[in-house]
C-alpha cells in the first residue's frame, strides 16, 4: 500500500487549509520506530472509520510528534536506552472532542489538556520508568560443519566437554557474552545488553572460528529473546493482584516468590515480586518490553495503597 | 449383518461384521462366538490395500484405561482416603487425573512424573474446594521432591487450563495449630505447657492477620510464619512460664517439624509488636526489648488496627532512605503532632516507620552500578589483534595436547584391570 501518498484519499475532496495536514507527513512516522500491533494503520484499512476519526488520529500523531521534538530537546536521556524515550501505545486508541470536518485549525492546538486523558506529557500518564534490558539471546548460522575439537583445542576462551553438553563454550571479553557453537555450524550467543551489542559479539565469535580454519559465514542473525528488568519502587500485594488478574498470573507463594504475570499483548511474560520489581522477558523487539511495562504499570499502581 | 449366516453355538441370525484391529470378523452378536475370521497376517500388496492400523494410532489406546492409567487412579484415591477427604474430593481428582493422561505428553511421561501427577490432581481439587492442603504434605506423602512437584504442577495447571485459587491462609492456620499436639496432657509434656485450642487458634489467626497487614506474608512460604504466630500466641498466654522455652523446643512438645525460616518470620514478628508497642502510652515506659514484649502482646493485638496505623505510614513514594528513618527516631519529631503533649519530654513516641516488606527495608546487598550508554552499532570493525588474544599459539597447543595426554595417562592407571 502506498504510504508516500501526497494527500491521503479522503481528504483529497475536503478543502484543508496550507499548513495543517502537510502532506508530507508519512502515517509511519519515523519519530515511532516501535511498530508492534497498536501503531496505527495505513489509511487505506480504514474503510469503517469516518473522516472525523482519521483527523483525530493524524491530529494526535502531530501532537505525539511535537511532544517528542520537545523531550529530545529538553534532553536527558533514559539510562540505558537508546536515546529515545517509548511512545505511548495508550494514546492512539483515545477520542477527544473532533473538529469538523472542513474547519481543521491553522495549526494544531496546544498542549494543554482538555481532559485528564489527553496525553498532555507523556510522564503524567506513562510511568516515568524505563525497563533495562540485562540479557539478550541471538542465534546465528555459521554456515558451515565445524570440528569442536579443533576449536576447542586452538581456542584459549573455550571450553568443551562432549559428555556433558554437545557444543562448545565459547566467551569474549567485550562485549561480554557466551556462545554456544554446535557442531552443525549454529551458535546461540548470549549475554549482551543490547541488540547491537549481541550482534557484535556473535560477528566476533564467527570471526574467532573463521581464524581457526572454517569457512564460517553469518547467516539468519535472529534475535531469539530479549530479558529486561525494572523497579516500580512501590510494595505490591500479590495476593490481591492474583485475584483480579486470574487468568493472567500465578502466584503460589510455596513455589516461587513472584507473581507470573502473562501477558497476551505483547507475548510477554512478567514476574512481579513484592519490592515492586519486575522482571520481563520474551519478547523479540525492544519495544514489546516497553509496551509489556506500560501495561502493566497501571495495573501494579492500582495495588499501591491497600489496607 | 443378515444373509444366510447363522451361529453354530446358539443358531442366532444376528451376525456383525466386526473387525478386531486389522482382522476383519463375522461374530455372532449374541452369544459373541466368531464364526468367521480373516486372515490375520497379509502379504505386502494386501496391506497396502487393507491399510492396516498400528495400535498407537488407533483409538483403542483411548477406549481402554492402561494399566499405568489405573494404577495412577487407584493412587489417587488411595491418597484421598489417606488424607481422610470427603468423597466428592475423590471423583473430582479421579477426573482430572484422566483427563489430564489424554494428553500425549503426560501419557508418555515417567513413571516418577505419573506419580507426583497424582498428587498435583489431589492438590488442584482440595485448593478448589477451599481444603487446605500445602505442597510440602504432598510432598512428604509421596516421597517426591519439591522440584519435580512444582514443574508438574505448573505444567499441568496450563495443560488443563485450570483456575487454582490461592491458598486459604485462615483455614491453614486452624487445620496447622490443630495438629499441634499441645491441647491435651501428657507425660512428656508438662501440665504449664498445655494450652486450650480456641484461645491460642484465636490468638494465632490474628497474629497471622496482622503479619499479612504488614507485609510479612506477601511472597513467603505460610506455614514458617504461621509456626511462628502460633508460637508466639503460645507464649503469650502464659508468659511466666513459657518464655524460656525456645522455638525448636516447642515444635518437638508440639510433634510438629520446624520449619527453617520460621526463627527468622519470628524476629520479623517480634519487630512489628515493639513497633507497636512503642505508640502505647503505658508500654512505652517500660522500654520492652524482644522478649518483654511478649507479655503484652494481648494488648497489643486488641488495639492492632490503631497501633499499626500510628506505628507505620505508607511512603509517598516508596523507599526514602529507609535506614534514615530507623536512625530518626530519636530526632525530627514534627510528625508526631500535638496529641502527645501529655507526655513527659524525651519520651515521645517514635516517628513513624515506613510499612514496607522487609526486603525493601533492608540495605542493598550491592549496588549495580547503571552501565553506561553503550555506543555499539553492531557494525563495526573488528581488528585482528582482538580476534588474536582468543587464540591459542602453536607453543600453548603442544603444551596443552601433551597436559591432556598425561592427564589421560593418570586417570587410566589407577584401575589396572
Amino acid at each position: 500500500m502506498d504510504q508516500n501518498n501526497s494527500l491521503p484519499p479522503y481528504a483529497q475532496g475536503l478543502a484543508s487549509p496550507q499548513g495543517a495536514m502537510t502532506p508530507g507527513i508519512p502515517i509511519f512516522s519515523p519519530m515511532m520506530p516501535y511498530g508492534t500491533g497498536l501503531t496505527p494503520q495505513p489509511i487505506q484499512n480504514t474503510n469503517s472509520l469516518s473522516i472525523l476519526e482519521e483527523q483525530q488520529r493524524q491530529q494526535q500523531q502531530q501532537q505525539q510528534q511535537q511532544q517528542q521534538q520537545q523531550q529530545q530537546a529538553a534532553a536527558q536521556a533514559p539510562q540505558g536506552a537508546s536515546g529515545q524515550t517509548p511512545q505511548l501505545f495508550h494514546s492512539q486508541t483515545l477520542t477527544t472532542t473532533a473538529p469538523l470536518p472542513g474547519t481543521t485549525p491553522l495549526y494544531p492546538s496546544p498542549m494543554t489538556p482538555m481532559t485528564p486523558i489527553t496525553p498532555a506529557t507523556p510522564a503524567s500518564e506513562s510511568s516515568g520508568i524505563v525497563p533495562q534490558l540485562q540479557n539478550i539471546v541471538s542465534t546465528v548460522n555459521l554456515g558451515c560443519k565445524l570440528d569442536l575439537k579443533t576449536i576447542a583445542l586452538r581456542a584459549r576462551n573455550a571450553e568443551y566437554n562432549p559428555k556433558r553438553f554437545a557444543a562448545v563454550i565459547m566467551r569474549i571479553r567485550e562485549p561480554r557474552t557466551t556462545a554456544l557453537i554446535f557442531s552443525s555450524g549454529k551458535m546461540v550467543c548470549t549475554g549482551a545488553k543490547s541488540e547491537e551489542q549481541s550482534r557484535l559479539a556473535a560477528r566476533k565469535y564467527a570471526r574467532v572460528v573463521q581464524k581457526l580454519g572454517f569457512p564460517a559465514k553469518f547467516l539468519d542473525f535472529k534475535i531469539q529473546n530479549m530479558v529486561g528488568s525494572c523497579d516500580v519502587k512501590f510494595p505490591i500485594r500479590l495476593e490481591g493482584l492474583v485475584l483480579t488478574h486470574q487468568q493472567f498470573s500465578s502466584y503460589e507463594p510455596e513455589l516461587f516468590p513472584g507473581l507470573i504475570y502473562r501477558m497476551i499483548k505483547p507475548r510477554i511474560v512478567l514476574l512481579i515480586f513484592v519490592s515492586g520489581k519486575v522482571v520481563l522477558t520474551g519478547a523479540k523487539v525492544r519495544a514489546e518490553i516497553y509496551e509489556a511495562f506500560e501495561n502493566i504499570y497501571p495495573i501494579l499502581k492500582g495495588f499501591r495503597k491497600t489496607t | 449383518m443378515p444373509g444366510g449366516g447363522r451361529c453354530p453355538d446358539c443358531g442366532s441370525a444376528e451376525l456383525v461384521e466386526d473387525a478386531h484391529y486389522s482382522q476383519s470378523q463375522l461374530v455372532c452378536s449374541d452369544c459373541g462366538c466368531v464364526v468367521t475370521e480373516g486372515v490375520l497376517t497379509t502379504t505386502f500388496s494386501d496391506e497396502v490395500n487393507l491399510r492396516e492400523v498400528a495400535y498407537s494410532r488407533s483409538t483403542g489406546e483411548n477406549e481402554q484405561v492402561s494399566r499405568s492409567q489405573q494404577r495412577g487412579l487407584r493412587r489417587v484415591r488411595d491418597l484421598c482416603r489417606v488424607l481422610q477427604l470427603p468423597s466428592t474430593f475423590e471423583d473430582t481428582a479421579v477426573a482430572y487425573y484422566q483427563k489430564a493422561y489424554q494428553h500425549p505428553g503426560i501419557r508418555a511421561a515417567r513413571v516418577q512424573k505419573k506419580e507426583v501427577l497424582v498428587g498435583c490432581c489431589v492438590l488442584i481439587t482440595c485448593r478448589q474446594h477451599n481444603w487446605p492442603l500445602t505442597m510440602g504434605t504432598i510432598c512428604t506423602l509421596l516421597y517426591a521432591d519439591l522440584d519435580m512437584f512444582s514443574g508438574t504442577y505448573m505444567q499441568i495447571v496450563k495443560l488443563l487450563g485450570l483456575d487454582v485459587p490461592s491458598l486459604c491462609l485462615a483455614d491453614l492456620v486452624k487445620t496447622y495449630c490443630s495438629s499441634f499436639k499441645l491441647f491435651q496432657a501428657s507425660p512428656s509434656m508438662p501440665a504449664k505447657f498445655m494450652e486450650d485450642k480456641e484461645k491460642m487458634l484465636s490468638r494465632t489467626l490474628q497474629l497471622v492477620e496482622l503479619a499479612d497487614e504488614t507485609w510479612l506474608v506477601t511472597g513467603r512460604h505460610p506455614l514458617p510464619v504461621i509456626t511462628a504466630a502460633a508460637f508466639l500466641a503460645w507464649q503469650s498466654l502464659q508468659p511466666s512460664a513459657r518464655l524460656t522455652c525456645s522455638l525448636a523446643r516447642f515444635c518437638k512438645l508440639a510433634n510438629v517439624d520446624l520449619p527453617y525460616p520460621a526463627s527468622s518470620r519470628l524476629q520479623e514478628l517480634l519487630a512489628v509488636l515493639l513497633r507497636m508497642a512503642e505508640q502505647l502510652a503505658w508500654l512505652q515506659v517500660l522500654k520492652l526489648d524482644k522478649r518483654s514484649v511478649v507479655k503484652h502482646i494481648s494488648d497489643l493485638l486488641q488495639h492492632r488496627h490503631t497501633l499499626i496505623r500510628k506505628a507505620f505510614r505508607e511512603g509517598p513514594s516508596g523507599v526514602e532512605a529507609p535506614a534514615e528513618e530507623l536512625w530518626g527516631r530519636g530526632q525530627g519529631q514534627e510528625e508526631v503532632g500535638n496529641g502527645s503533649s501529655d507526655l513527659p519530654k524525651g519520651k515521645r513516641p517514635a516517628s513513624p516507620a515506613l510499612l514496607l516488606p522487609p526486603c525493601m527495608l533492608k540495605p542493598p546487598k550491592r549496588v549495580c552500578p547503571t552501565p553506561p550508554a553503550s555506543t555499539v552499532t553492531g557494525d563495526e570493525d573488528i581488528s585482528d589483534s582482538e580476534i588474536e588474544q582468543y587464540l591459542r599459539t602453536p607453543q600453548e597447543v603442544r603444551d596443552f595436547q601433551r597436559a591432556q595426554a598425561a592427564k589421560r595417562a593418570a586417570t587410566s592407571s589407577p584401575n589396572p584391570p
